[in-house]
């Protein structure tokens, strides 16, 4: 469904990532974990098309998307849910899903559907989207999302600021997500948590991939260890 | 068709490169941070699609000889929760690591060949060589534990036990050594038993043999006979799945597999203690692509034998220097001799001066039984010992 080549991008001369090759296939929750700074959220927004990639391939669906802004690749059926939420906060949670739905000319019938799937949100339909807790705005980051009826979900750091027990509640409802089809591509720093829901991961480290494999494999990994808390590995044998 | 691992056994073209080449950049980039030897190899070079890998110096078994023991590995030794010793290039000793990831590859890895071989959960594995010289015979036992197969681990390879052990026991599916299975066969004859009255259904191979001989093991035994290819130095079994064509199928998923020069080159993209470029095998080999109606869409591999001297004698490789080296430690060493091997043993002519031995019967024979044991007890194999005089030796030689 999405498959990247040798990516390059960055911010003025720096470059963040650097030859990045990743892929994720249809009903798959792909998990790309790291340390603060290794570079995911870029990678997120040069697959988003909210930065300009320097180099490398992304292609969706077989379709070529390096280079096209942001507002086309929802026309791919992906959608990206920023980091930090990124709410209209004083606008209502009604006027929000209207705007997710923005491109879906049966958006109000797509309303129906993601409050029935998000039941905390009817309750506060009508409530400034500025007033609702962490966890209750990542709910409506991820419901305004689905507004476009994506295929592909790109989310960055979902868990971000949210209470541990909202953080299982958030995780629970991705994974709900993937059972009914939606393709999911998530940037966690919490990794164990990511690589509990997930189906494989890659590891991002300095803008490079330094492991690859099924979740369940990585979670043992010593290098994820190393990747988060910088263990000095200059003995190879000791 | 039956495969364990369906996803990745039967990849697209361009998914198996998508694959190959992440998995690559990945392990380039892990060896260019942990690893400093790597690290003057790799250079600068960037690779950017699977063609890149040429430009990568290969690495040679001198290498591996040269790193000994831990020299090798990629990650600190507390990561590494197995260590198995192998044969190099003219006998040198080499070790092999595991991490716990690295083991539970090749535990799915050994368990597409026995799913290939029809393996289920209902059959009763019987793993005919031991532990301790084979270190294949762990692997097998992992993946048939993962097939859920009962699987009985033997350590004694005497004919009569494992044959008894088939009855009892009432094996399904039989993982040995070619020798084994013929040994077996001969018991069988031995003790009049009809191979139709056990329940055997598939035997695995411990390496390829002639379609011949695999044919009239599978007609004499009334079983499926399936083949193992693997490199010792890097996994073995793991590297291949012979598919009911009898077609040898690399698992590309975990190596990338070239042929230079008539010889395999191996690069193992998913070993973590222990991951090698462009391992050179010193195996003859060529190669062939293309569909199989089995469903496999990994590289056809048709090894055609060794290109250095490594022997086999009774299934275990040897070097005629291992034994050069076993015969200095004996009185017979500093004097002329000569080796010739058969399948099963290996015989030293020793030429008999009157210096080493002045008098007696017994002195010779003293000095058999010592090479005899010193050999056996070394190398685990049966040497046949014989004195000559110099005049024979002479012819002989």
């Amino acid at each position: 469904m999405l498959r990247i080549r040798n990516l390059n991008c960055g911010y003025g001369s720096l470059c963040v990532v650097k030859g990045v090759s990743l892929h994720v296939s249809a009903g798959e929750i792909v998990s790309l974990i790291g340390a603060n700074g290794a570079g995911k959220s870029s990678l997120m927004k040069a697959i988003a098309g909210l930065i300009t990639p320097w180099a490398g391939e992304v292609s969706i669906h077989g379709e070529q998307t390096a280079g096209q802004p942001a507002w086309r690749c929802v026309s791919h059926e992906m959608v990206l849910i920023p980091e930090g939420r990124q709410m209209f906060a004083d606008m209502t949670v009604h006027e929000n899903l209207v705007i997710g739905g923005y491109h879906n000319p049966d958006r109000h019938q797509t309303i129906a559907e993601v409050l029935r799937r998000f039941p905390r949100l009817q309750e506060r339909i009508h409530q400034l989207a500025g007033t609702l807790s962490g966890g209750e705005q990542q709910m409506l980051a991820l419901a305004r999302g689905l507004m476009a009826r994506p295929k592909l979900l790109l989310l960055d750091e979902p868990s971000m600021g949210l209470a541990p027990l909202i953080v299982k509640e958030v995780f629970k409802a991705i994974r709900e997500l993937r059972d009914q089809g939606v393709t999911i591509f998530l940037v966690e720093q919490n990794a164990m948590a990511a690589l509990d829901i997930s189906d494989r991961a890659y590891l991002l480290e300095t803008g490079e991939i330094i492991l690859e494999g099924a979740a369940c494999d990585l979670a043992h990994n010593p290098e994820v260890k190393r990747a988060y808390l910088g263990k000095g590995y200059k003995e190879v044998w000791e | 068709m039956t495969l364990f691992d369906r996803k990745n056994e039967a990849l697209t073209r361009e998914d198996r490169e998508q694959i190959q080449l992440e998995r690559l950049q990945a392990l380039v980039a892990r060896l260019r941070k942990n690893a400093p030897g790597y690290r003057d190899i790799l250079g600068d070079i960037k690779v950017e699609s699977l063609t890149d890998l040429a430009r990568i110096t290969p690495t040679t078994p001198r290498h591996l000889a040269d790193a000994f023991p831990y020299g090798m590995f990629t990650l600190p030794l507390r990561e590494v929760i197995r260590l198995h010793s192998t044969v190099g290039a003219d006998g040198v000793p080499l070790v092999v690591g595991h991490t716990r990831n690295d083991l539970t590859q090749w535990a799915r890895l050994a368990a597409r060949q026995l799913v290939s071989a029809g393996c289920t959960a209902h059959d009763v594995v019987q793993v005919g060589f031991s532990g301790g010289m084979f270190n294949r015979s762990l692997a097998y036992v992992m993946g048939a534990e993962l097939v859920e197969a009962s699987v009985i681990p033997q350590d004694t390879p005497h004919p009569h036990l494992q044959l008894a052990v088939m009855q009892n026991f009432r094996a399904s599916i039989l993982v040995a050594t070619p020798t084994q299975a013929r040994e077996l066969i001969n018991a069988m004859r031995e003790k009049k038993i009809d191979p139709q009255s056990l329940q055997l259904r598939a035997v695995l191979l411990s390496r390829p043999v002639p379609a011949a001989e695999r044919d009239e093991l599978a007609t004499t035994l009334f079983a499926e006979v399936r083949c193992n290819f693997g490199i010792a130095e890097i996994l073995d079994p793991g590297l291949c799945v012979e598919c009911r064509e009898h077609r040898l199928h690399v698992n590309e998923d975990h190596f990338i597999v070239e042929v230079d020069k008539d010889e395999l080159l191996v690069t193992a993209i998913t070993r973590e203690a222990m991951p090698l470029l462009r391992y050179r095998t010193s195996v003859r080999c060529s190669m062939e692509e293309g569909a199989c109606p089995c469903g496999r869409t990994g590289a056809v591999l048709v090894p055609q034998g060794r290109m250095d001297d490594r022997l086999r004698v009774n299934e275990i490789p040897l070097y005629r220097r291992q034994i050069e080296e076993v015969l200095a430690q004996t009185r017979a060493a500093g004097h002329p001799f000569i080796l010739s091997f058969s399948e099963t043993s290996v015989s030293v002519a020793i030429r008999v001066s009157a210096q080493l031995f002045p008098d007696t019967v017994r002195e010779l024979e003293a000095l058999r039984k010592e090479v005899e044991s010193e050999c056996f007890s070394r190398l685990g194999i049966r040497a046949e010992v014989a004195f000559l005089s110099p005049i024979t030796f002479g012819r002989q030689g």
